[in-house]
């Protein structure tokens, strides 16, 4: 598989009245084709930023440095802002958690759907029009043709995600990026969008990174994942591995949380990690869990702690040398 | 105490909605003719996707709308007999989104005491006091009494809805969707509260959720709603285990579970959900329904009960 994405020390930090908010620290990752991979966290660890970072979509104030920030060959760190427009929509696509928000109120789908492409490539209104058409059909919307003249208010929030889908597929690009693309859809149409999102990945060899606090969404979908903490990477592995034996505590923390029909007894307490989410601002010392980590010991408060290899694509931010032998 | 804390027969809501410019109005069936009935410390989830009519059920028990027709009963007592301030003291809600649901100028305590003062309950004097109370019950710090919602983080916003609703000392508690606007670890913190406040302090409770797992962690019995109605109710472990409405078993078969390897599953009810204001004819489902024969579309299911399981298929 060929490699698309090279993430290597990614830095966002954003100025605060409180001071400089270090939301993104020294994340970093690898991409192949065909290959999905899951940043799992809670609200506020860094996934979306770090996506947006990907993006060039950051906030003008936030600040971003990369150590190595490597798409399909291009520098994306030193490129320009035209450059990166370029790439956006055509070789690297979004997906949003919203599709209200995501999709314009004021022009049909149709419009939106070929602006999308006409953007990129030299292709007439008709082209750009079958390829929409096209594209509907595939992301499982029947009558395609009569739908590119209704607009975003006209379509239920699993249609409208459908063509959140199609638009980013439009030029065909090697990199799907989808932040929490099921979030705001019911249980029913999530499994849909889904097994579509998956379908769709393997039919055209897209890279993509799924961005979701749902460890169902990631067990059934990642193939890799970067379990995130107040912006850093402090697990990560194949899906298989980090569910089967998760290992740093705060992943094991939250594998309890969450009820498992047929595996925890209905009505008995569930896991909960005590305390609350730091927030990442001024000095930053140690390891950031351990005012909530049950395994904490003293030396967790001084030393920094790397993202240390235990395994083939398996690392792990965690002082605890027992779970790491383990 | 009556056993039944809440009855619910034949209730319907419909409201008029435009139909567009110069089209008039058409009736939206939000609910449609359901009954229910909780016992006494009981948890009866309802679930069902967005916009079968699971948040207007809320709101019928809550009084904040009125039936169209069909009757509702608190505590054996018509709900159109009971006067706004002793529905109030009986019921009270826990919303979604504890970001939006309490106000930011007022302090938590202002917050949490709110109730007892709108409803007169007790001595001014005892109300501080009930306030500290109620805070140590959720467990919440005595000094967060002084400060505002933003201050608060997500847990500790749901915690003060949860101190506000229970203030009163209401027998029936309405959660509507009470964790799905809070991360993982938060979540469970909160379900653990509701888990705990229900063994101690004899609550039951209206548990309107999507989340199929956190239903059927927390509740006794489960309804499922699908267009206004009840298209099946069970005990929650007959209900997981032996599901028999083909919305049911595609709702079961939908929930992710941390299960690596497994896939995604195939739920077969094709893409389109019905719009309200213009059902299907005959059983609502039937566009959707993987085992639709003629007969469904053109005949509503009437509901068959066997024991405990109602369910309303033709199958």
């Amino acid at each position: 598989m060929d490699l698309i994405l090279e993430v290597e020390g990614l830095h966002v930090d954003l100025p605060l009245p409180a001071g400089r908010l270090q939301a993104v620290r020294n994340v970093g990752f690898e991409l192949r084709q065909g290959e999905t991979l899951s940043l799992v966290g809670e609200s506020g660890c860094g996934k979306s930023l770090t996506a947006l970072a990907l993006m060039g979509l950051l906030p003008p104030r936030a600040s971003c440095r990369a150590s190595k920030l490597f798409f399909e060959g291009c520098n994306l760190s030193t490129a320009s802002e035209k450059t990166m427009a370029q790439l956006r929509g055509d070789r690297m696509a979004m997906i949003f958690q919203e599709p209200m928000t995501s999709l314009n109120p004021c022009y049909t789908i149709g419009n939106q759907l070929v602006e999308a492409y006409r953007q990129h490539r030299e292709a007439s209104r008709r082209e750009a029009r079958e390829r929409a058409v096209f594209l509907l059909e595939k992301v499982g919307i029947t009558a395609a043709g009569s739908r590119l003249k209704q607009f975003p208010h006209q379509l239920s929030g699993g249609i409208r995600q459908r063509i959140m889908i199609a638009m980013g597929l439009m030029c065909g690009p090697s990199l799907i990026i989808a932040d929490e693309p099921t979030t705001a859809l019911d249980v029913t149409i999530q499994a849909q969008i889904l097994a579509l999102l998956a379908d769709l990945q393997q039919e055209f060899r897209m890279g993509l990174i799924l961005i979701t606090h749902d460890l169902g969404v990631v067990a059934r979908m990642a193939h890799r994942l970067c379990v995130m903490y107040c912006g850093q990477v402090v697990e990560t592995g194949t899906t298989r591995e980090v569910f089967a034996r998760p290992l740093h505590p705060y992943t094991q923390g939250l594998l309890r949380c969450i009820p498992v029909p047929g595996k925890v007894e209905p009505g008995s307490d569930l896991g909960s990690i005590p305390g609350l989410v730091p927030t990442p601002i001024g000095e930053l010392r140690g390891c950031m869990f351990r005012n909530r980590c049950p395994k904490a010991l003293p030396e967790c408060a001084v030393e920094d702690h790397r993202l240390r290899e235990i395994g083939p694509g398996r690392a792990l931010r965690c002082l605890d040398a027992a779970a790491a032998d383990a | 105490m009556p056993d039944r804390v809440l009855e619910l027969e034949e209730v319907a809501k419909t409201y008029r909605v435009s139909a567009g410019a110069f089209r008039g109005n058409r009736t939206l069936r939000a609910v449609n003719g359901i009954s229910l009935a909780l016992e006494n410390g009981e948890v009866l989830g309802l679930v069902g996707e967005s916009g079968c009519g699971k948040t207007t059920v809320a709101k019928l028990v809550l009084a904040l709308e009125t039936p169209t027709s069909g009757h509702i009963r608190l505590g054996g007592r018509p709900l159109t007999n009971c006067d706004s301030k002793e529905i109030a003291r009986q019921v009270q809600p826990v919303f979604q989104d504890p970001y939006a649901s309490l106000n930011p100028r007022k302090s938590v305590g202002s917050i949490i005491s709110l109730p007892l003062r709108a409803l007169k309950i007790g001595a001014k004097a005892s109300w501080d006091q009930a306030v500290g109370e109620i805070m140590e019950v959720v467990g919440l710090a005595p000094h967060l009494r002084h400060n505002y919602p933003n201050q608060l983080s997500g847990g500790q916003r749901q915690r003060v809805a949860v101190a506000r609703a229970l203030i009163t000392r209401p027998q029936l508690v309405i959660c509507d969707e009470p964790t799905s606007a809070l991360d993982v670890s938060v979540q469970a913190q909160i379900l653990n509260l509701l888990m705990r406040l229900r063994r101690e302090l004899g609550l039951t409770y209206l548990f309107i959720s999507h989340n199929l797992a956190v239903v059927e962690h927390l509740a006794s019995r489960v309804a499922v709603m699908y267009l206004g109605r009840i298209v099946e109710e069970a005990p929650t472990r007959e209900l997981f285990r032996n599901p028999r409405h083909p919305y049911t078993q595609a709702l079961l078969g939908s929930v992710l579970t941390p299960e690596p390897g497994l896939g995604l599953p195939d739920t077969r009810l094709g893409i389109a959900y019905p719009n309200p204001i213009d059902p299907p004819p005959g059983c609502t489902f039937h566009p959707r329904c993987p085992r639709a024969a003629e007969l469904c579309r053109k005949q509503a299911p009437v509901p068959r009960r066997e024991g405990g399981h109602l369910v309303e298929c033709h199958f």
